[in-house]
């Protein structure tokens, strides 16, 4: 074979065996036929996701479009989650203004029917990892009314 | 790199009598074929399977070297065909269209059978003894002369099957079913330098798996 790469003439020779192999005798009398029973078998319902798929596949652009699409709605949802909405903003600030600003946080605290304003249940073995909270008082390993009893030795008995 | 020279010398296509490029004709009737389908017509596309399905099962055979793979693929082809016939608007001719199905399909089953490959292939027609370039071939006073038509069928195909599968599906259009760099590019979405330079490149890659048996 002659092994110059810009001569391919050999290997196109070899090629041309391709051209003549073929399936077995009747193969193409059935291949319709055969495809014709899997479509009323009901092998061409296609789900959504199926149906998305293709178009993906045989059009690459709406798979970009798709892509862009996707990766926008999340970072416009990324964005938009950091703000409080409007609605928000004006209740917060009118409370703000009507109690004061010490008195907001304690009054945000009282309102019961706010599901954020119970205090979050701290178990007390966690303790506080906060460094500027006051010292936290931990329950006495003693029972409260247990008393000490005084005891004396004498030296030599 | 290579040059444009290169690259494009030894890429002309060989004249093969099964050129599958549609006339305008066939064309035409592809549509009228195309618009009764999409009414549910199983006649009309009973008549585009029974066009299309030689030049679909060949591309897909050589691709995988096995006539019940091929099989599989080649009926999964035409049926996923008739699903998506709905979104067919027409664009490109339904011959590019139904190759890239099968183009995407196989390419897809491919990479997921790899390294599990098993050879299963069709006999050669008797018209191949005949055939000038092969009687050239294995007439050829060569270290293996004694190499039969089924040896370097075997050989061919497992060397074909080494290629990337982008690449062999490239040898596969343009070398063996004749198809031309615009309707590789078209089947395949990338354009017509991509496939000269896959071309080449198959070619080398071919050229060098068969040298101790084609020297």
């Amino acid at each position: 074979m002659n092994t110059n790469p810009e001569n391919f003439e050999t290997l196109r020779k070899a090629l041309a065996i391709k051209r003549h192999e073929v399936p077995p005798p009747g193969y193409f009398n059935n291949l319709s036929s055969n495809i014709a029973a899997r479509i009323e078998r009901g092998e061409c319902e296609l789900t959504f996701w199926e149906r998305l798929h293709s178009s993906f596949t045989l059009r690459p652009a709406f798979a970009y479009a798709f892509a862009i699409a996707a990766f926008g709605t999340f970072t416009a949802s990324v964005l938009h989650s950091g703000k409080p909405t409007a609605a928000q903003a004006l209740h917060q600030e009118g409370l703000a203004t009507a109690l004061g600003p010490a008195a907001a946080p304690a009054d945000f605290a009282a309102d019961n029917d706010n599901p954020f304003s119970a205090p979050l249940h701290v178990p007390n073995w966690l303790g506080n990892t906060n460094p500027g909270a006051p010292p936290q008082v931990l329950p006495s390993l003693f029972a409260p009314q247990s008393h000490a009893v005084t005891v004396s030795y004498e030296y030599g008995n | 790199m290579h040059t444009k020279d290169q690259l494009e010398k030894p890429t002309a296509p060989p004249p093969l009598p099964e050129l599958p490029e549609a006339a305008e004709g066939e064309e035409t009737s592809d549509l009228i074929l195309v618009r009764r389908s999409q009414d549910q017509d199983m006649g009309a596309y009973d008549q585009l399977v029974r066009r299309y399905q030689e030049r679909i099962y060949a591309t897909v055979y050589h691709m995988t070297s096995n006539h019940e793979d091929a099989n599989d693929l080649v009926q999964e082809t035409f049926v996923k065909a008739y699903r998506a016939l709905k979104s067919f608007k027409g664009d490109s001719s339904f011959y590019t269209w139904i190759y890239r199905i099968a183009v995407n399909k196989t390419i897809n089953f491919l990479k997921q059978r790899k390294n599990r490959i098993h050879l299963s292939l069709d006999d050669v027609d008797f018209n191949a003894e005949n055939d000038p370039d092969l009687v050239a071939l294995v007439s050829e006073k060569t270290p293996r002369r004694d190499l039969n038509l089924s040896e370097l069928q075997e050989k061919l195909n497992s060397a074909m099957l080494k290629l990337s599968e982008h690449h062999r599906m490239v040898v596969t259009l343009h070398d063996i079913q004749g198809l031309s760099h615009e309707e590789i590019g078209a089947i395949m979405d990338c354009n017509v330098g991509t496939v000269r330079s896959r071309l080449f490149y198959a070619r080398q890659q071919l050229q060098a798996h068969l040298a101790d048996y084609l020297k």
